[in-house]
């Protein structure tokens, strides 16, 4: 088992600021973590054969330290079908041959754990690949010991009126299995039959893989689909309190054995749904804030703060030892199943206008794309990432504004190779061009010659160099990730303002939202006296005083100051 | 020195913090507090509804309230703010006040709100009053669509009248304006009317804001300034309108009205003088609409004003109108009330050598509109003894007579009016 060393008590301020990052509570290393989201295959290939490898990545994990980042999330690197880019799983406890093996897993776990980078995981619990030796046994006999480890029925009217996840691709929940000549439940694609979690030997069998990956080191797991793990007939077949038992077990065998490890929860739901997967900080210890996402971008179109404002007052508290990842992009369609129809048809208007862009109820653009390429809109995006309340996800490539391929098929347009450089492949691999696992970004304004790591590393005012130095700020106080939230409400409804609160540390972030240049005057009595610190180019501003705190800001501009009473 | 903005300090703080827009609706008021609420209420739900991606803004403009109706109005941004959550509107819906003075002006309120539109860069823009206790979110919907969505630049309001509402309108206002402007707009003196950004721009560099006639009805004059600026204009059906009736008499309606419409002929003469028709108007939902109910006014005092009126004013009768012209009058006023008949061609051309005159200013401005009245009287006697039973149709039928009469007449009109004193 390998473990990520301890690091130092004080962390000295890269900024040589006095505002020391004191690690008390080691356990609690995800509400301080930005993470970084990869796809092992889309990241480098080390052997010449078109796709990304762990030796690969391993090499490439200079330039995850570099950019700031200390933790990494890997999307499923197991044996598969690859029908549904490696969430469909055939193994669990090895690793996709054209990704490397188990030791190449665990040399890039040791290289990372040296750097100070921690390793999340996918652990896809809800269903299996139907090429899994466990669904291939289920389905050769009806009455095969592993029969009872999916949802078997004779017909396909048991759990009527739940909702389909990818209308358009799957007309039902049931497949008809002609081996066995029965029905098998799936939530998502057909070849991934559901596993039935009312069976207690599966959710040992489930425990086993956690602990075989727990084992080798890894410091936590993202759990996919976990809404959908029990189904009772008339319910919806979602968020089921048996399904939270099964959850507060998992998480009880890991606080008991393997202290410090962390379980992310994918559930697309509302707020207050969410809610319910922390419980009382005895079930997940991080969970994706779905609603939030579509709500910032909407919040820049429109050039208004309602959006964000509106999403995170109806978010609930949750226990102290939780924490809400937040995101941008990532490898799925920007899903807009969290908002309103009036919501997701401006949506589609503002940045899906070609049909192509649209899949399922989602759009399938990167981040750059979708800002059109503006350099401020990004970075106004990525500030509200790194200064909102949760732990930031970024997702590969969005560093430097990668473009993206709609034209690929399913999701497939966000997966495209990392852009190192110019050169062959965009240094991706060695391969010839035919052979990658996908075409590179090529066009003249996204593509690998235009956006690549090495140029951007030779500017110091690259998005690269920018994002970098944004999640060193970020880094080197911790009221970002742990402090409190407290919305200012100037009339200006153009410009997004809070306080951060971490005991004596406090940030104030302005954000303008809008194209335009904008006047705001902030109510800051509370800080009376404070001076205002910008926090990038360490200006002071003028002190806080009786008067609303007049700002003026450029489109998309935004500051972060820190508060200081001298 | 330099001049003093009319715009305070603290407007121009709001106006700021609200920025650009798509939509403005403005929300004069005075002592309204009991109203308010139901009129916020509709102007609200509409733009919740109506208008979900836009960028809109609810501006009360007040003439120094006594019972906190700007308190009023920001308590209640409020509370709808809360109650409405996440549910429609993709934007905030701003609310903004300003206090323009401390006494109520109908002129000073507009010149606020345009000047409002223009700073925010509203694309479309309404006014509603306060005072109409059955508004509902289809009002604002009807004013602000034909401007947002359909390029018009002045979008008047069609109310249902039962049919002895309206009667100044239908027996002089609108035909006359229809004959000199050559737009078939019903209603431009009204609380509620739709507007371009462009036409606020221009209304706004218009040095007339202290002229009385604006001061009194400045959305007519609006209307006018869009007509004659060949702006795209057109009306639209709003429904019933219901409100406190406001105490003010026909005098004062006849001063600020015609007076307005006498001063508008004025100072648009280019755009009236060389025109010879009338052209219908882009009319959303219908044309009109008249319901039987309602109870005539007293023909009885109407006619003996009328003819106490012409006796008594027979010096600046004789002053205004033609010799020919003023001795018919003088026979109709001797005529026996059961057999009385004001006939049209008459009336247009009273009408028409009064406007003639007020352009030679034969005499005092105020003086001469105000002696129009009793002849007003003697023209609506006739209509109600000739049409108090008549059908909605019978109506139209007569009011569009009249229309054509004050077309067909225009001729004599840019005579008179051409005519060197």
């Amino acid at each position: 088992m390998q473990n990520v060393p301890a690091p130092p008590s004080v962390i000295s301020n890269p900024q040589q600021e006095n505002s020391a990052l004191i690690l008390q509570d080691e356990n609690l290393w995800y509400k301080d973590a930005v993470i970084y989201q990869l796809h092992v295959r889309t990241f480098c290939d080390s052997n010449g054969d078109g796709v990304g490898d762990f030796r690969g990545l391993t090499g490439k994990l200079d330039y995850l330290q570099e950019l700031g980042i200390n933790a990494v999330w890997l999307l499923p690197f197991y044996p598969s079908p690859l029908r549904d880019d490696g969430y469909d799983i055939a193994d669990y406890t090895s690793v996709l041959p054209a990704y490397g093996t188990l030791q190449d897993f665990k040399d890039f776990l040791a290289a990372a754990h040296n750097r100070r980078i921690r390793v999340i995981t996918e652990m896809v619990v809800n269903h299996t690949s139907d090429q899994h030796p466990w669904f291939q046994e289920a389905r050769s006999s009806r009455d095969n010991s592993k029969r009872d480890w999916y949802v078997w029925s004779d017909t396909d009217s048991r759990y009527q009126g739940v909702r389909i996840i990818f209308p358009g691709t799957e007309m039902s929940n049931w497949a008809w299995d002609p081996i066995s000549k029965s029905y098998y439940w799936h939530r998502f694609f057909s070849h991934q039959p559901d596993l039935n979690y009312d069976n207690p030997a599966v959710r040992e069998a489930m425990w086993e893989v956690m602990k075989f990956w727990l084992d080798t080191g890894v410091d936590g797991f993202r759990l996919d689909a976990v809404p959908y793990l029990i189904e009772r007939e008339g319910t919806s077949c979602a968020n089921l309190p048996e399904t939270h038992e099964i959850i507060r077990d998992f998480r009880r065998r890991i606080d008991a054995a393997y202290p410090g490890k962390m379980l992310l929860a994918e559930a697309n739901q509302r707020p207050a749904d969410i809610r319910s997967y922390f419980g009382n900080g005895d079930e997940f210890h991080m969970a994706f804030h779905f609603p939030l996402m579509p709500r910032m971008f909407m919040a820049v179109k429109l050039e208004d703060r309602k959006p964000i404002i509106e999403i995170l007052e109806q978010t609930p508290q949750i226990p102290d030892t939780c924490q809400w990842c937040i995101f941008l992009r990532n490898h799925d369609e920007l899903t807009l199943e969290m908002v309103t129809d009036v919501e997701r048809d401006y949506m589609y208007d503002e940045y899906a206008v070609d049909k192509a862009m649209r899949i399922y109820l989602g759009i399938r653009r990167r981040l750059a794309p979708m800002m059109e390429n503006d350099r401020r809109r990004m970075e106004l995006l990525s500030g509200l990432l790194l200064s909102l309340p949760g732990t930031p996800v970024i997702y590969y490539g969005d560093e430097i504004g990668m473009g993206d391929n709609v034209y690929l098929g399913d999701r497939n347009g966000v997966r495209t190779p990392m852009q190192w450089n110019g050169g062959w492949n965009a240094g991706f691999s060695s391969a010839d061009p035919e052979r990658l696992y996908s075409p590179l970004i090529s066009n003249p304004v996204y593509g690998y010659q235009a956006i690549n790591v090495d140029s951007q590393r030779r500017s110091a005012h690259s998005l690269l160099s920018w994002t970098k130095s944004v999640i060193q700020t970020r880094n080197a106080f911790r009221v970002f990730s742990r402090g409190s939230i407290e919305f200012l409400n100037p009339s200006n409804h153009r410009v997004l303002a809070y306080v951060r609160c971490l005991g004596e540390e406090k940030v104030l972030v302005v954000n303008n939202l809008s194209s335009s240049a904008q006047a705001v005057e902030l109510n800051l009595q509370a800080y009376k006296k404070h001076i205002p610190i910008e926090m990038f180019g360490r200006n002071l501003f003028p002190r806080i005083g009786d008067l609303p705190y007049l700002l003026t800001l450029g489109p998309y501009q935004f500051y972060w100051f820190r508060l200081r009473r001298i | 020195m330099a001049e003093e903005s009319f715009l305070g300090d603290d407007f121009l703080r709001q106006l700021m913090s609200v920025g650009e827009v798509d939509l403005l609706v403005g929300v004069p008021t005075y002592n309204n507090a009991s109203t308010l609420g139901q009129t916020l209420y509709g102007v609200e739900e509409s733009l919740r509804q109506n208008f979900v991606r836009e960028r809109a803004v609810i501006l009360n403009v007040d003439g120094g309230s006594t019972d906190e109706t700007r308190q009023l109005f920001m308590q209640s941004a409020e509370r709808s703010d809360a109650g409405h959550r996440g549910l429609t509107s993709l934007r905030t819906i701003h609310r903004i006040s300003c206090e323009y003075g401390t006494a109520p002006s109908h002129g000073l309120a507009l010149h606020n709100i345009v000047a409002a539109a223009d700073l925010l860069r509203a694309k479309a823009c309404a006014v509603i009053s306060p005072t109409t206790t059955n508004l509902t979110p289809s009002w604002v919907v009807n004013l602000l669509r034909p401007v947002y969505r359909e390029s018009l630049d002045f979008v008047a309001p069609l109310y249902a009248r039962s049919r002895f509402q309206g009667l100044l309108a239908r027996n002089l206002l609108y035909p006359m304006r229809r004959a000199i402007f050559g737009q078939r707009i019903r209603e431009i003196y009204c609380e509620e009317w739709g507007f371009s950004g462009r036409l606020a721009s221009q209304c706004l560099e218009k040095d007339v804001w202290r002229e009385e006639a604006v001061r009194a009805r400045p959305e007519a004059w609006m209307a006018i300034t869009a007509i004659g600026g060949g702006l795209k204009c057109g009306q639209s059906f709003v429904g019933p309108k219901m409100a406190p009736p406001t105490g003010t008499d026909i005098v004062e309606i006849i001063r600020q009205t015609v007076g307005n419409f006498l001063w508008c002929m004025e100072t648009n003469q280019p755009q009236w003088l060389s025109r010879s028709d009338s052209q219908p108007v882009p009319t959303f939902g219908p044309d009109h609409e008249l319901s039987l109910d309602g109870i005539p006014p007293s023909q009885e005092k109407i006619f003996e004003l009328f003819r106490s009126g012409v006796s008594e004013l027979e010096p600046i009768l004789a002053s205004i109108l033609a010799q020919d012209t003023h001795a018919q009058i003088k026979a109709v006023a001797l005529s026996d009330r059961s057999k009385f008949h004001f006939p049209l061609a008459l009336w247009v051309r009273t009408v028409y050598e009064f406007a003639a005159s007020y352009h030679h200013t034969v005499l005092n401005r105020d003086h001469l509109v105000q002696a129009l009245v009793p002849l007003y009287r003697g023209q609506l006697c006739s209509f109600l003894l000739e049409h108090a039973n008549a059908s909605a149709e019978a109506m139209e039928a007569q009011s569009e007579l009249l229309c054509r009469e004050f077309e067909r007449q225009k001729p004599y009109l840019v005579e008179r009016w051409k005519l060197k004193r």
